[in-house]
């Protein structure tokens, strides 16, 4: 069988870990950190969500010897960060409060009138690409607050989604979400992310 | 009929090529003739790569530190009862 070389290079991650190697896990922290946090935030609020990473890595130190391969190191890592989240929760009664009923943003549903067509419609076409886009320093700056400022729920399934690269079902599998549920966390999180862009090329401002 | 604002709330699916070919039609069919949909949908698909081109949610250094010297303890531990196993 041919392995890609992100297949092999993980394939040789994996079998350092398993050998304890201590620079194959900082090289592995650094790399499954981001997503880890973002499955947590989640569930949980930040400082809680970075404390349950940490302790999830201790637990890898052994879990990893008993790692199979049957989904990739992420996706299990990630699992791993989403099952003690909800022990988490549960131990604390507590509960993931998401509204799934709206799918349409209020910001951009005004900008419909009642015959369902645009009022006020897109006002500018963003030509630059996503990386020309980027080298400009305050829209990253403003992406970041904006980002920050999602709930969770939109946040955490927007950055698996899109920053992370997992398939939908995996996304569905480690957030416990439905997949319909998924969708309208990724269309809503997407409406607010265009409404800064547009806002940001129009105004300038954040 | 598909009205502009039914296709604002379809966006996301059909840039994700998770509408069927027959939900698809419609939506080809509209965009063909309102100009304001297609700069929607293309913003939205660059707002999409603008997420993925943004390196947002990398941790701080200082808690990637924390995490790597509980590890280095893990693994000390570990050790130590792999080599009293013996």
């Amino acid at each position: 069988m041919v392995m890609s070389v992100r297949e092999d290079s993980e394939e040789r991650l994996i079998t350092l870990l398993k050998a304890q190697d201590d620079q194959a896990f900082h090289e592995a922290v650094s790399t499954y950190t981001p997503g880890m946090l973002a499955v947590a935030r989640f569930y949980l609020d930040p400082s809680t969500a970075e404390e349950v990473v940490q302790d999830c890595w201790v637990t890898v130190v052994d879990a990893i010897q008993k790692f199979e391969g049957r989904s990739g190191l992420k996706t299990w890592l990630h699992r791993i960060v989403a099952n003690r989240c909800k022990n988490k929760l549960r131990a604390g009664k507590r509960e993931v409060a998401t509204d799934f009923s709206e799918v349409l943003e209020p910001e951009l549903a005004k900008r419909f009138n009642s015959a369902r067509r645009w009022d006020v419609p897109p006002k500018l076409r963003f030509h630059e690409s996503a990386d020309t886009l980027m080298e400009n320093g305050a829209l990253s700056d403003c992406l970041d607050k904006h980002l920050s400022a999602l709930p969770e729920t939109q946040r955490s399934a927007l950055m698996l989604y899109e920053a992370h690269q997992h398939q939908s079902e995996d996304v569905c599998n480690i957030l416990d979400v439905s997949a319909s549920n998924l969708r309208v966390l990724l269309h809503r999180a997407r409406q607010k992310i265009f409404l800064m862009v547009e806002t940001f090329q129009e105004t300038g401002e954040c | 009929m598909l009205m502009c604002r039914d296709l604002a709330e379809i966006a996301s699916d059909y840039i994700d090529g998770e509408l069927s070919a027959r939900q698809n039609l419609p939506v080809k069919m509209h965009l063909t003739m309102c100009q304001d949909c297609r700069t929607f949908i293309g913003n939205l698909r660059a707002s999409t790569r603008l997420m993925q081109a943004h390196s947002s949610g990398h941790p701080d250094e200082e808690l990637l530190r924390r995490i790597d010297a509980r590890i280095s303890e893990a693994l000390k531990t570990r050790r130590t009862r792999d080599n009293d196993g013996e």
